[in-house]
């Protein structure tokens, strides 16, 4: 199956409601063994004690506020150059959710700050580019809710965020490019990861159900878009027949 | 000019420009920005003592004294040559001898550093304390050496 | 004269002429930046400090607010869907719209920046710089703000979400110029990595600002 048989909103609505229960019990489980593992098995850090286990959470939701705006940027590319119907539904649905989990990164990540370099913020090159991040996804929200019609309000935001995308390899290299206090990467980074696997795998983990946790809500969320489009419809209609 | 002769000549313009910006960033790569300054930086610069700086390295072994109340004295290092520092306050988990920090505050006339603010820096390397302790005692130890020195 | 050339000086007779509000954001600059010290008090030490940056600060603002008026009075009167139809490609007329629009809002910020740098007290060195910095980084905040112009072209009142939308992306700018505009001050700072950084940022911007601009002028109109 294409892409492209999904772009009837209808065909694309049942399947969405065949794979949510699934990828809902799916995530729930996953998370659940993760944090398993990350309270029962993963040991403390040899230097920062039981203080780690934020990282379990910080790591996968920093990701996901990454995976999140990448999908709104290939989302983009579709409403401008494919003109795929449900792309911009798909962006729309997935800003929320990628400043959801950008919350949870800049929140988890500052209150593993505080006891370990002893400030909840500081303006280093990765806080702040996350920081945009953050405000960036609360502009383009803004934006879908200023813009009524939401062919043209799907069209704005597609060019906003493909020039927003600078932003996402500043996130990730700002921390070998600057003299960051954050540290450098741990798992993705040439020369394999620098973390214990005792502590690794529960990363992995809580990862991959975060992921499925993320598109299980970004499925949700564009479903709900397209109801609530068809309702718009229907109203605008419905008012036409008044009218006329 | 032609349509497409006015196109090309645009996208060749978009691209000299591009290139050009991208050659002012590599020029401007070689001198890095840095979050803070090295103790070499801070001794060739001799800086002006109302000047607030940020100081990073590493905490010298052997060199953590406790004063009294909560006053520390420590030697920031990176491997070339130290700095006293001196710091009232209450210090994060992290800082311990060996480890990367950054301390903010101002030089003094002797050559030492006042700190009103000091951050541990964390490096990459996560592993429960049996294995780094193992790894010690096999001599395989690398940890600390990175953590917080400049590149 | 040629069609672009034309377009330029009919641009800066608007935005100079009774009504095109040229000086205005000059005269908000004046004001933003008149402001701080009743906010942080007269001590002359500080603002001599963070003079620069106030000075950035204030620029920064008073090119945004100015800017949500770049396309919105040829929407209303007809002349942008002229423009879309035109033969000139609309990348190159957004560049010379955003060029006119530099010389009449962004310059005079330049000009008059030494004159309220005297008011922070900060030292003929650094006034020096924070005009340099000021002169090459402006232009780049008119062309990344062209992309909100463009974006909230169809709004009644689009200046705040432009603002909402550019500053994230004003960032990198403010960060460069002050560090740049600093650095004479700061001696251990260096001044060329960051002047030669912001300079990329404006030639990128010139770059991808009209292109993106020209982008969301064609894809929201109707």
């Amino acid at each position: 199956m294409a892409l492209i048989d999904y772009a009837n909103p209808t065909r694309f609505l049942g399947l969405v409601e065949k794979l949510l229960p699934w990828l809902g019990a799916l995530a729930a489980l996953l998370i659940a063994v993760g944090l398993g593992l990350v309270f029962g098995i993963a040991p403390d850090d040899y230097q920062q004690g039981a203080t780690v286990k934020i990282m379990f959470i910080h790591v996968p939701a920093a990701w996901l506020s990454m995976f999140g705006y990448s999908i709104m940027a290939a989302s983009s590319l579709g409403t401008l150059i494919w003109r795929h119907p449900l792309a911009d539904v798909s962006a729309k649905a997935a800003a929320p959710v990628g400043a959801a989990f950008t919350f949870v990164c800049l929140v988890t990540g500052s209150l593993w700050g505080k006891p370990m370099w002893g400030t909840w913020w500081e303006w280093d090159a990765r806080l702040t580019s996350v920081l945009v991040l953050f405000i960036m996804y609360l502009g383009l929200i803004a934006l879908w809710q200023t813009l009524e019609d939401p062919i043209k309000a799907g069209r704005a935001a597609a060019v906003l965020t493909l020039v927003g995308i600078v932003n996402i390899p500043i996130i990730k290299f700002s921390v070998d490019w600057w003299n960051t206090l954050h540290q450098p990467a741990s798992v993705f980074r040439l020369g394999g990861p620098t973390i214990h696997p005792s502590m690794l795998w529960p990363l992995l983990v809580t990862a991959l159900g975060f992921t499925v946790l993320f598109v299980t809500l970004h499925l949700m969320a564009m479903r709900n878009e397209i109801l609530r489009r068809r309702i718009r419809t229907l109203r605008m209609l419905q008012a036409s027949a008044v009218a006329g | 000019m032609t349509r497409k002769q006015r196109r090309l000549t645009m996208i060749g313009t978009a691209g000299a420009v591009l290139a050009l910006a991208a050659g002012l960033i590599f020029w401007a790569l070689s001198d890095s920005v840095a979050f803070f300054n090295s103790p070499s930086d801070v001794m060739a610069k001799r800086l002006p003592p109302e000047q607030r700086i940020r100081l990073g390295g590493l905490v010298k072994e052997g060199s953590v004294v406790r004063g009294e109340g909560t006053t520390v004295r420590f030697e920031i290092t990176d491997k070339a040559v130290s700095i006293p520092v001196t710091y009232t306050g209450i210090l994060p988990d992290l800082f311990r001898e060996g480890q990367g920090v950054v301390a903010e505050g101002r030089m003094t006339g002797e050559g030492s550093f006042r700190a009103d603010h000091v951050l541990a820096k964390h490096d990459e390397n996560y592993m429960p304390k049996e294995v780094a302790d193992s790894l010690k005692a096999q001599g395989h130890w690398q940890g600390d050496k990175g953590a917080g020195a400049p590149k | 004269m040629s069609p672009i050339g034309a377009l330029f000086v009919r641009e800066l007779r608007l935005a100079t002429r009774v009504g095109g509000g040229a000086l205005m954001g000059a005269l908000f600059f004046l004001i933003v930046v008149t402001v701080y010290p009743f906010g942080v008090g007269p001590d002359l030490n500080l603002l001599a400090r963070i003079g620069p940056a106030i000075l950035w600060i204030g620029a920064l603002l008073a090119t945004l607010l100015s800017l949500d008026r770049l396309f919105q009075a040829d929407r209303d009167d007809g002349t942008l869907d002229l423009i879309l139809m035109g033969e000139e490609p609309l990348e190159l007329v957004v560049l010379v719209k955003c060029a006119a629009h530099w010389v009449a809002t962004g310059l005079p910020l330049v000009l008059i920046s030494p004159l309220l740098a005297l008011f922070m007290n900060m030292e003929p060195i650094a006034i020096g710089s924070t005009m340099l910095t000021l002169a090459v980084g402006t232009p780049a905040l008119t062309f990344i703000g062209a992309i909100g112009a463009g974006l909230t072209v169809t709004l009644r009142r689009g200046g705040l979400l432009l603002a909402i939308l550019v500053l994230p992306l004003t960032v990198p700018i403010l960060i460069f110029g002050v560090a740049a505009a600093n650095a004479p001050v700061l001696q251990p700072a260096p001044f060329l990595t960051p002047f030669l950084l912001l300079s990329a940022l404006t030639l990128f911007s010139a770059v991808i600002g009209p292109i993106a601009a020209a982008a969301a002028l064609r894809f929201t109109s109707d």
